[in-house]
């Protein structure tokens, strides 16, 4: 009765209908058409918007979606300023599928909307759109924009560290490689290398693999014997190259053998077992500890600890942080295991990577502050749509 | 007392394994403690969510964990899975770590027999398939695609509990059970589901809070304790109640031996 | 030297600098190429576990050949290997059989063997976890006595034991102990967490950039 009394001014003098638009929606895959219509006047929680979609002209038309006609406005729809105008003098709806039938690219769809005052929806005039792939989607285009300007960065300091020394701070855990090794070499017992769990795609391992060549070279002039156990072949491989690269280069071929790095098994447990035994028996006199873990990280630290060995561990997986922390003589925290490479050679190239790290770090740290500062601003004063365009700036859209 | 105090610092860590085994054998000779778990606002989230769901709602559950995992994750699945059939949700189940493939099917087999759910109407296990990554790719562009078949080898096309549901965005609810990797974080970079939970092992849970504050997850269960809550939610006595009178007594000693080493470390320093 | 070093790189580059656009590209091509290298990887990974087994054959070989000490447990190992392909063969690879889903020798196997062996050294973390506590949840300084409150903290917030102690002994305190143990999950740890994230995220980027532009080569061994 309260929709009549309120819309039987429409229902008298015939009811205006939005002037709906279809499009293909920019950024995506072609799946996806974008709906647009103006405000209208008479909008209510009790009156409701139709969407109807068809694969041809004449139909038949389906169903896709039915909402209040005070909702889908296009500051709702979570997208950055400069791919889309927020505001609410207009509506939005994206169709994704007409019957339950995901849109296919190339293909040309029609589409109606319907106002529904209660007594059955009125429908427009159909219009049509073709959902089109695009090559670039805009909405990342503030992550792009940040890459570029941090690989940017990289290659600058680079290009500096090679003219000027840059100062790097003290990891005791690197520092405390050659302590490991001189043990080892002095107790003649065995070195033991972890790689940890993860394949070459992971970027601890990488940096693990890098560690490794520097702990080989320093075995090799040593003459005291390394142990790599691996968990994947992959990374037995390439190790398997490093570790010969190492031995060549600090000119002990003689003493590099292919047994050095042996593949155990890729299950988690049976892997954390066997290398658990070869402590015990052998006693490694140091044990490292690099690359990500997931929860052998205490079987292997603690049982380490039990045989006497100096450990450092060095992981990014911050979950075991604490493990390593508390069984470990010295741990790597983080980016420690990525800076390991810079740290050990010494080379400028690699050293610059690192100063940029910590310049894209202040950055980070900085927009974090000015971020918390305006959206805080931005509610106490009311303009969070305002504060929104530089937010948006520092959003991830994906 | 000094004496005393350097001898408890020395002490034999097999003297500890064995105050370890004898606090996690206790609940069984003294019975139930009977103290409940106080439900925390991220399971409670997961549990609203279910709640919320219309009966015949598709609702997907990713059980990624190995026997390893099975004392925390089982009762977690077996609590979810009961209220998904509880509410006469279409369950989909499915698993991308390849050693948890027994117990999935297992969980979802007892716990429907249990309600009475007749496989390919009510539920089905979709099994494992090879590249996580790809899977939930797959799962996003086409659900028959990556499953042509369920685990039993049955085709998944045209079956009643599939209907209605291409990819995954059909599915209004998944819940991720992980133990590691592939796990949470891969369905929420790859997967974009709809809406989703996630379930883990209480080491990698404070992890996923990141995720909880952001709002890609609606709601965390994390380890035994999380699954213990979901069954007071249920108003059931399972597999997590149980394990917590353990997990309670292991943790009373285990802060009993932190407050007895610092009380040695004090005595044997304050002399020095 | 070419093949050692130039096609490794260029490979690195290549491939580096397609799949960084490859996240800005929503084309469907784009997606295509991701799962096919992905799959790529998969069928790699399939081969190395040949390169894999060959090493474990060879060493536990040559230690039952040889006679050294533990050479009985080599034997297991190649039972072991044997016997579960033998009988995953036999099982067509399927843990149940039949209309009546009944376990097949591989199922009895995963229930029987690896499930309980699993669970097992899954358990061993509990006793570990009690005696490095006991020997580190020391507070030899400022920084150690504030790990050692938080922990006993959230251990205390985690259990009903602990939080029927905490009410009985702390009851007058407004704050339950589930809800400190969650204050310290959600604020402190958080905020540590994060940083750690950040630092690690952008210690991935500059990684990927130096493997990408060729500046970090150790990971090729002979060749970088």
């Amino acid at each position: 009765m309260t929709i009549f009394l309120l819309m039987w001014p429409l229902l008298a003098f015939g009811l205006e209908l939005p002037l709906l638009s279809a499009s293909d929606l920019p950024g995506d895959d072609g799946k996806a058409v974008l709906l647009l219509w103006p405000r209208m006047p008479y909008e209510a929680s009790e009156v409701f918007y139709v969407v109807q979609g068809a694969e041809g002209p004449e139909g038949p038309f389906e169903e896709i979606a039915r909402f209040p006609s005070n909702s889908h406005y296009r500051t709702e729809r979570r997208a950055p300023f400069w791919t889309w105008r927020k505001g609410k003098d207009e509506h939005f709806f994206v169709v994704r599928t007409i019957g339950g039938r995901p849109l296919e690219s190339g293909r040309e769809y029609y589409f109606r909307l319907g106002v529904d005052l209660g007594e059955g929806p009125s429908f427009g005039p159909a219009v049509s759109a073709i959902p089109k792939p695009n090559w670039f989607d805009f909405k990342k285009l503030n992550n792009l924009i940040f890459m570029v300007l941090l690989a940017g960065v990289v290659l600058w300091f680079i290009g500096r560290a090679r003219k000027k020394e840059l100062f790097l701070r003290r990891i005791p855990g690197l520092d405390a490689i050659e302590e490991a090794i001189g043990r080892a070499t002095e107790m003649g017992r065995p070195i033991y290398y972890l790689t940890g769990r993860l394949g070459m795609s992971s970027v601890s391992t990488i940096a693990a693999t890098i560690i490794l060549r520097d702990i080989a070279k320093r075995t090799a002039g040593y003459d005291a014997q390394l142990k790599v156990p691996h968990t994947d072949p992959v990374v037995m491989a390439v190790c398997r190259e490093v570790v010969k690269g190492a031995y060549l280069e600090a000119g002990r071929p003689d003493a590099y053998n292919e047994e050095i790095n042996f593949y155990v098994t890729d299950d988690q447990f049976s892997y954390t077992m066997a290398v658990d035994g070869m402590m015990v028996r052998e006693r490694p006199a140091a044990v490292f500890l690099m690359g990500y873990y997931y929860a052998e990280s205490l079987l292997l630290a603690e049982v380490g600890a039990s045989v006497g060995a100096i450990q450092i561990a060095g992981t990014d997986a911050e979950h075991q942080l604490p493990f390593f922390v508390t069984a470990c003589d010295y741990t790597l925290i983080g980016e420690e295991l990525y800076a390991a490479s810079a740290y050990l050679s010494k080379e400028p190239a690699l050293i610059g990577t690192l100063r940029a790290q910590d310049v894209g770090k202040a950055f980070l740290t900085a927009f974090l502050v000015l971020g918390a500062i305006a959206s805080t601003i931005g509610v106490w004063a009311g303009i969070e749509h305002k504060i929104d365009y530089f937010l948006d700036i520092l959003r991830d859209f994906s | 007392m000094r004496k005393l105090a350097e001898k408890i610092l020395s002490m034999d860590r097999r003297a500890i394994y064995l105050l370890m085994a004898s606090a996690a054998l206790l609940p069984f000779l003294t019975g139930p403690l009977g103290l409940p778990s106080r439900v925390s606002p991220e399971v409670k989230a997961v549990y609203d969510r279910i709640e919320s769901l219309p009966e015949g709602s598709p609702f997907l559950i990713s059980m990624d964990f190995d026997p390893a995992s099975k004392p925390e994750l089982y009762p977690m699945a077996e609590a979810l899975v009961r209220h998904a059939f509880r509410k006469n949700l279409r369950v989909i189940g499915m698993n991308l770590w390849v050693t948890g493939s027994g117990m999935a099917e297992k969980i979802l087999s007892d716990v429907a027999e249990e309600y009475g759910k007749k496989y390919g109407r009510d539920y089905v296990y979709l099994g494992w398939a090879p590249g996580a990554t790809n899977v939930i790719l797959g799962l996003g562009q086409d659900i028959y695609k990556t499953y042509p078949r369920d685990y039993y080898g049955n085709e998944t096309s045209g079956m009643p509990v599939l209907e209605g549901v291409r990819t995954l965005k059909d599915i209004p609810f998944m819940v991720d059970l992980a133990a590691g990797d592939p796990g949470i974080e891969t369905w929420v970079v790859y997967g974009k589901a709809k809406s989703m939970a996630g379930g883990c092992t209480a080491v990698i849970a404070p992890g996923m809070y990141a995720f909880l504050n952001s709002g890609q997850l609606v709601g965390l269960i994390g380890g035994m304790r999380g699954a213990a809550e979901y069954e007071a939610l249920l108003k059931e006595m399972g597999k997590a109640t149980v394990g917590m009178d353990i997990q309670s007594t292991t943790h009373v000693l285990i802060l009993g031996l932190i407050l007895l080493s610092n009380f040695a470390f004090f005595a044997t320093r304050r002399r020095r | 030297m070419f093949l050692r070093q130039y096609v490794p790189m260029a490979i690195a580059f290549v491939m580096g600098v397609v799949f960084a656009v490859q996240y800005y590209v929503p084309h469907p091509a784009s997606e295509e190429l991701l799962t096919t290298v992905n799959d790529w990887l998969i069928v790699v990974s399939g081969f190395s576990m040949v390169l894999g087994l060959a090493s474990l054959m060879g060493s536990h070989w040559a230690k039952v050949r040889r006679g050294g000490p533990g050479w009985g447990y080599s034997l297991v190992v190649f039972l072991g290997i044997l016997g579960t392909l033998a009988v995953g063969i036999a099982s067509k690879g399927k843990m149940f059989a039949g209309e009546e889903l009944t376990l097949t020798a591989l199922g009895w196997v995963y229930d029987n063997m690896l499930v309980p062996l699993q669970g097992t050294v899954f358990s061993l973390l509990a006793f570990f976890m009690a005696s490095a506590t006991f020997r580190t949840f020391r507070a030899r300084n400022l920084e150690a006595g504030l790990l050692l409150t938080a922990a006993f903290l959230v251990m205390l917030g985690h259990v009903p034991l602990g939080e029927y102690i905490w009410d009985k002994v702390l009851g007058f305190l407004p704050p339950k102990a589930d809800q400190v143990m969650g204050w310290i999950m959600n604020v402190p740890n958080m905020a540590a967490k994060r940083g750690i994230l950040l630092g690690v995220g952008l210690g991935m980027i500059a990684t990927s950039l130096k493997i990408i532009f060729g500046i970090e080569r150790a990971y090729m061994g002979e060749g970088g």
